[in-house]
């Protein structure tokens, strides 16, 4: 009986207690690959943070980002925004933080149909500020946004908060690889891109109307974690997967070699094509969204050598460079040596120091 | 912070540098890299490349 009634309860739920039930990935704030806990200061245009969630704000350096070990139970990491400065905010203005959702992973939603799902949005969420504060669930395009707010009762400790969202019979939602539904966390917006909460609306609003402002307030602190976004209109427990899994998950959108043992990193092979280069290749572990169009590295063409003949490394004259031949499945690096390679040769790409690294984005 | 076009001897698709504002290259891309399709949708041109052919 008592089996029966679990299993009915699971099956009146409309969403998936089993496999993708939170579409938000990286909801733990755990994986963070580019920055490793750094912070990072918010700019004028969209900057990553911890793996999926990126930051933005009509005006630079008005706050950073990172990871925190600052965490309620049952999760060890949190992302945090501290305030720089104490920021009246425009009209016109807004600042952020936000997962973009690709479209495939929200398609059985039914959005911009008949059939659309309401979903649940949950988070835990801190701030030395109190009062109401407020977010946007919207398309990619942004012309179709529904604001909610929250109430954050005491300062400094983790509450944990539940909006449902009604499903949106109307708009163009993708439900191919670009983006989806796009869940943001204001930190602060203008009048003339607010509106009314809890109702769907046309206009490209970034916020409710009189939200708790965290750039308004120097040193403010704003931590969230344990965001999951499920299919139905009850709440239910977080999402833990596995690391692996998680981790995987985010490199379809970013991979970073970083270094490990020895404090190098090997890139695996290529082959010379002229005594000064060779084209390395790097398989992603799981297949990107897109082609990525960017690579990154350190910045420093010393902290990368190739392996020429027998043991001998040859140290890069200019960093690695985007070799436009990558595919979603596998980059393309075009190294540069002085000379010492034979054409036609293997080769393999290699970190000289501890700060060197290669990055595929294929962000949304 | 900058993008220059750079040639590759594989010169097989135009790439670009990001030259930030300490002169480092820390990013190379195709035209499709949206970071650079929204600095020049403000109005901006990549610089030549060099005769070198590939970034510091």
């Amino acid at each position: 009986m008592a089996i029966q009634t679990a299993i009915d309860s699971i099956n009146n739920s409309s969403g998936s207690p089993f496999g993708f039930k939170n579409r938000i990935i990286n909801g733990a704030m755990a994986i963070d690959q580019r920055n490793a806990g750094a912070s990072v200061t918010q700019t004028t245009s969209v900057v990553y943070t911890v793996d999926r969630w990126s930051c933005y704000g009509s005006a630079a350096s008005k706050f950073t980002v990172q990871r925190s070990t600052t965490a309620p139970a049952g999760f060890i990491n949190s992302l945090l925004v501290t305030s720089s400065s104490a920021y009246t905010v425009g009209a016109s203005e807004f600042f952020f933080v936000q997962q973009v959702i690709e479209g495939f992973n929200i398609a059985d939603l039914g959005w911009g149909t008949a059939n659309a799902q309401a979903v649940t949005l949950s988070f835990r969420v801190r701030s030395s500020l109190t009062g109401t504060f407020g977010g946007t669930i919207s398309n990619g395009a942004t012309d179709r946004v529904y604001p909610f707010t929250y109430t954050i009762s005491a300062a400094n400790a983790f509450e944990t908060k539940t909006i449902t969202i009604p499903g949106d019979t109307t708009g163009t939602w993708s439900t191919d690889t670009s983006g989806g539904i796009v869940v943001n966390f204001n930190m602060g917006a203008g009048a003339s891109v607010s509106g009314t909460a809890g109702a769907w609306s046309g206009s490209t609003l970034r916020a409710p109307t009189g939200a708790t402002s965290v750039v308004g307030t120097n040193g403010a602190t704003f931590y969230v974690t344990g965001v999951q976004l499920e299919k139905g209109s009850v709440a239910t427990a977080f999402d833990y997967r596995p690391y692996g899994t998680e981790l995987v998950m985010c490199q379809r959108y970013y991979y970073r070699l970083s270094p490990a043992f020895d404090s190098r990193m090997l890139a695996f092979g290529g082959q010379a094509y002229a005594p000064s280069g060779a084209i390395v290749y790097v398989p992603f572990p799981v297949t990107m969204r897109t082609r990525p169009t960017s690579l990154e590295q350190s910045g420093t063409a010393s902290d990368y050598h190739l392996f020429n003949a027998g043991t001998s490394t040859l140290t890069l004259t200019s960093v690695p460079v985007f070799a436009g031949s990558t595919t979603n499945s596998m980059g393309m690096v075009d190294c540069i040596v002085s000379t010492g390679l034979s054409a036609g040769n293997a080769t393999a790409l290699r970190t000289n120091s501890a700060n060197g690294y290669l990055g595929f984005s294929a962000e949304l | 912070m900058i993008f220059k076009k750079i040639l590759t001897i594989q010169n097989e698709q135009q790439i670009y540098a990001r030259i930030d504002d300490d002169g480092k290259c820390r990013l190379t891309c195709t035209a499709d890299y949206p970071e650079f399709v929204a600095w020049l949708s403000e109005g901006n041109t990549p610089e030549p490349a060099d005769e070198s052919e590939t970034p510091e």
